[in-house]
């Protein structure tokens, strides 16, 4: 009896986490359309229910009623199997993510460690789905999807283990809890700019989104699938979106803590917090879409490997050291600081040495006349 | 055995990618198939023709008036430049005297369409490098230019304004006060443009030492216009040789020195800011006047053949025309710009990568409806 | 990396101002005076009869030729009321074919065909933009009343041939 109580709950509770990350995932494709509407100086979606509001569902109901394609010669069954394995991991990475102090579904002592796990799972999602395909233009997107998100996992595991050695621990809760005093953003401003450039790489995001590349390789490897199966890339890609922002804020802003708020008031207020200071994260993710161009595929692995990598291990280092040594605190963020400062200007030293900017003069031929009006 | 095993090459096979005539990035209809070792372009095979018209046959069946319509549809970016460049080929064979009115408003207008056509470069290449928004601003600017064109010539695209012997009618009175606050919001819109891309470290990865054109491939394709110029060969035919009014102008060419895709970009960049120098000038310097010489309908020129050119915002385009006394022409040949900057695509894509073939193709700008007429 | 500083900047700016678009179908942009819409006829309220006398020129000189005309006598010159001795019978323009170029205005002689500001003409078949005699002069008289149009010269006394 106790048993069938237990297994309901807990299919109660996984059936609830869907809907609320469905009706997460809809809110932030009317976000994102709107926001970037605003910065090219336009209206985003304006006619489906007030102020288009009731746009995504919209594109919900076209998508699922949209004709399933099927080529006749796809793998049948890794056409099939592709979006889940893409869709699942990223599902079940929001099984241990706390949004207040109380509220989470399970919390995990290895919380963290769950959570790195899992996302690598779905690049062989991504490799399947561009396999599968028997598209070039599919196979391309694929290939390219994994070598970026490979390559990318490391800075971004690096970036987690220097906030779980500061906060000596890898639960997420405890990793909130030990922000009391002050967020590990100020500690780690390096930290957080690896976590937050590997993460936007790890979902796929401009400047690093070259396997959906939309102006070349129409899709990458979605190109083949549309309606239902594209429907949940689609989803998988804002789960996403939304989980990486909310770790941001739970390693790196202090979560769902605010200077102020104490007592009882936390797991309520708490969950406001957490929302707003995530979608705080989530328009800066926007908003880096709306401005910059995509970095090609092998500029995309260099910037990984060549700068990002050693930049986080210089990060575990030094936050090795803050801890064996005690340093005090504005120490740490005194040397990140300096780094950051100091690696950008040498790459932009660097870049201006080998590529001179100014190579366009204007010219003005000696011998033109300029004859006046009669 | 060691050593033969590492001398063994590796055996890989090539993938043929078509890049068709549906693509998002390809500026028309036109079609190249690659053949790719791995991601790196091993060779090009373009295909064109998906937009021909017929229009030079047609030509041989419109009396000249009619023949203006067919002009503006070429190169459907820059329309008044086409038109002025087939009506001075006419005036040139009938010893035609435009009136000075006619050709300031002329030379005013090709200018701004000039600026017209070189945002919509601008939007389009950020797009072909993935930035989305640049596109928008300079569609939003590219509007303010249209409505002027509708205010001066009844409509946005395919004016048929420019006629033979001058121009349809004059300018509306407000003409200057509205030019001159156009330029004010041109030059803004361009300094966004500006900031938003042309120093961006990611887009200088993208386009710097990316599809290398040397001046001596340049000139020995025929290439003309600011693709030309990127390549540090400093010719424009505005200044070698001026036609119409473009020597009372004081104005300077930008000129590259490396020809790669920044080069090819940012010329275009400072040749609008050329071009507004040269709109303020002779917004200054319009004289009052008629503004056309009037001419029979059925036009009649004497027999002979002429060749004009005239500096469109992708080149050189010239028209050859052979006239044999009727009111229809024995031949119009036209030369088109995009057909010969198009040329070079095979030299410049081998041995680059795939995104790096979107971003070349997109730098030269070429427009379907001339390459194919 | 400070050009990409400065990219984030302009965008950030740009989000701060009034978009600049119009809704359509709710807010129209508004349309130059000169705006030149598809060809419609003219007409002369005074005498209550078209313009047009159906001579063809335009006809003629369409460079797609989309328009058909027919002439006829016209009963009211016969009466003594309208200088006009022939007057078109029917006419038909063909929106689809049309390229709204203008020059059937230009060739006019009689000042009866003007560009209307008429540009939300779409049909669901390919040949079904077409107009007849009616359709056009209806679509002329809202043209007259929205623009108070006067013809550019006097109503010529010609024959109903013009000579070009």
């Amino acid at each position: 009896m106790s048993l069938i109580i237990d297994v309901g709950m807990r299919i109660s509770l996984i059936l609830g986490l869907l809907t609320g990350l469905s009706v997460v995932v809809l809110s932030l494709v009317w976000v994102e359309r709107k926001f970037l509407g605003r910065i090219q100086m336009r209206m985003g979606p304006m006619v489906v229910g007030p102020y288009g509001l009731l746009q995504p569902v919209a594109d919900a109901i076209k998508l699922v009623a949209k004709e399933d394609l099927l080529s006749p010669w796809v793998d049948r069954i890794v056409y099939w199997v592709a979006p889940l394995a893409v869709f699942i991991p990223s599902f079940m990475i929001w099984v241990t993510i706390p949004i207040s102090r109380d509220i989470v579904i399970r919390n995990m002592d290895m919380g963290l460690f769950y959570i790195i796990a899992f996302s690598v799972l779905s690049i062989v999602g991504l490799v399947a789905a561009g396999w599968a395909s028997s598209n070039k233009y599919a196979v391309l997107g694929g290939f390219r999807a994994a070598a970026q998100l490979i390559s990318y996992e490391i800075p971004l595991i690096m970036a987690v283990l220097g906030v779980a050695m500061l906060a000596q621990s890898l639960n997420l809760q405890e990793i909130v809890n030990q922000q009391d005093t002050y967020v590990y953003a100020l500690v780690q401003p390096l930290g957080l700019l690896i976590f937050f450039i590997a993460g936007l790489a790890e979902i796929g995001r401009t400047p690093f989104d070259i396997h959906p590349a939309e102006s070349e390789v129409v899709g990458g490897p979605f190109v083949e699938y549309s309606g239902a199966h594209w429907s949940i890339f689609f989803l998988a890609e804002y789960i996403n979106t939304f989980a990486i922002a909310a770790l941001t804020v739970l390693l790196f802003l202090g979560g769902w803590l605010l200077p102020g708020l104490s007592g009882g008031a936390i797991t309520t207020v708490g969950i406001f917090v957490f929302f707003a200071k995530t979608y705080l994260v989530i328009l800066v993710i926007f908003w880096f879409r709306g401005t910059y161009p995509r970095l090609r595929i092998d500029q995309l692995m260099s910037f990984g490997w060549k700068m990002l990598v050693p930049l986080s291990f210089i990060n575990i280092i030094l936050t090795g050291c803050y801890m064996f040594y005690g340093w005090p605190a504005w120490l740490m963020s005194i040397i990140s600081v300096t780094i950051l400062v100091s690696v950008f200007w040498l790459v932009s030293k660097r870049m201006n040495n080998t590529k001179k900017e100014y190579t366009v003069h204007i010219y003005k031929p000696e011998s033109s006349e300029v004859k006046n009006a009669g | 055995m060691v050593d033969q095993d590492i001398n063994k090459k590796l055996d890989t096979v090539q993938m043929m990618v078509n890049m068709g005539p549906q693509h998002p990035s390809t500026h028309g209809v036109f079609r190249m198939v690659l053949a790719v070792d791995g991601e790196r372009i091993v060779d090009v095979e373009p295909h064109i023709g998906y937009l021909h018209r017929g229009s030079e046959k047609l030509c041989e069946g419109e009396i000249y008036v009619q023949i203006v319509t067919l002009f503006d549809r070429l190169d459907y970016l820059s329309n008044l430049n086409n038109e002025m460049v087939f009506c001075r080929a006419v005036e040139k064979l009938m010893d035609l005297e435009v009136p000075e009115r006619a050709e300031y408003i002329r030379v005013i207008l090709c200018e701004l369409n000039r600026v017209a056509s070189h945002l919509l470069f601008i939007g389009t290449f950020g797009l072909d490098v993935g930035a989305m928004t640049p596109s928008m601003y300079m569609f939003r600017d590219r509007e303010k230019i249209q409505s002027l064109f509708e205010a001066v010539t009844g409509a946005r695209m395919m004016h048929n304004y420019i006629r033979i012997g001058g121009i349809k009618n004059d300018v509306p009175e407000d003409f200057d006060q509205r030019m001159r606050s156009l330029i004010v919001e041109l030059k803004k819109g361009l300094e966004e443009a500006d900031k938003l891309l042309s120093f961006n470290e990611i887009f200088l990865a993208r386009t710097k030492n990316i599809g290398t054109m040397s001046a001596k491939m340049a000139i020995e394709y025929g290439v003309s216009g600011p693709s030309l110029r990127a390549s540090g060969v400093p010719i424009d035919i505005r200044k070698d040789h001026p036609y119409s009014i473009y020597d009372r102008f004081d104005f300077g060419i930008p000129i590259g020195e490396v020809g790669d895709c920044w080069d090819r970009y940012y010329v275009r960049l400072e040749e609008v800011r050329q071009s507004i120098s040269i709109m303020e000038q002779a917004l200054d310097q319009l004289p009052d006047g008629d503004t056309i010489t009037p001419t029979r309908f059925l036009l009649r020129p004497p027999k002979g053949e002429v060749y004009v050119r005239g500096e469109n915002p992708r080149g050189e385009i010239g028209v050859y025309m052979i006239s044999d006394g009727t009111d229809k022409p024995y031949r119009v040949k036209v030369r088109p710009p995009s057909f010969c900057n198009l040329m070079t695509i095979k030299d410049l894509l081998i041995d680059t990568y795939i995104a790096d073939a979107v971003v070349i193709l997109g730098s030269l700008d070429i427009v379907l409806g001339e390459v194919d007429r | 990396m400070l050009g990409n500083l400065k990219g984030l900047l302009v965008t950030l700016s740009t989000m701060l101002r009034k978009p600049v678009t119009y809704q359509y179908p709710k807010e129209h942009k508004p349309i130059e005076s000169r705006y030149m819409g598809f060809p419609v006829l003219m007409w002369d309220s005074q005498i209550s009869e078209p313009y047009c006398t159906g001579c063809m020129v335009c006809v003629r000189y369409c460079p797609t030729q989309c328009m058909t005309a027919v002439m006829k006598d016209n009963p009211l010159h016969a009466e003594g009321v309208s200088k006009r001795r022939k007057i078109v019978d029917s006419f038909e323009i063909n929106f689809g074919r049309c390229i709204v170029c203008g020059i059937c205005v230009d060739v006019c002689n009689f000042d009866a065909i003007e560009m209307s500001h008429e540009h939300e003409l779409s049909k669901y078949a390919r040949n079904d933009n077409r107009s007849d005699l009616t359709r056009l002069l209806e679509m002329g008289r809202n043209y007259q009343e929205e623009t108070g149009w006067e013809p550019k010269t006097n109503a010529k006394e010609s024959e109903g041939e013009a000579s070009s």
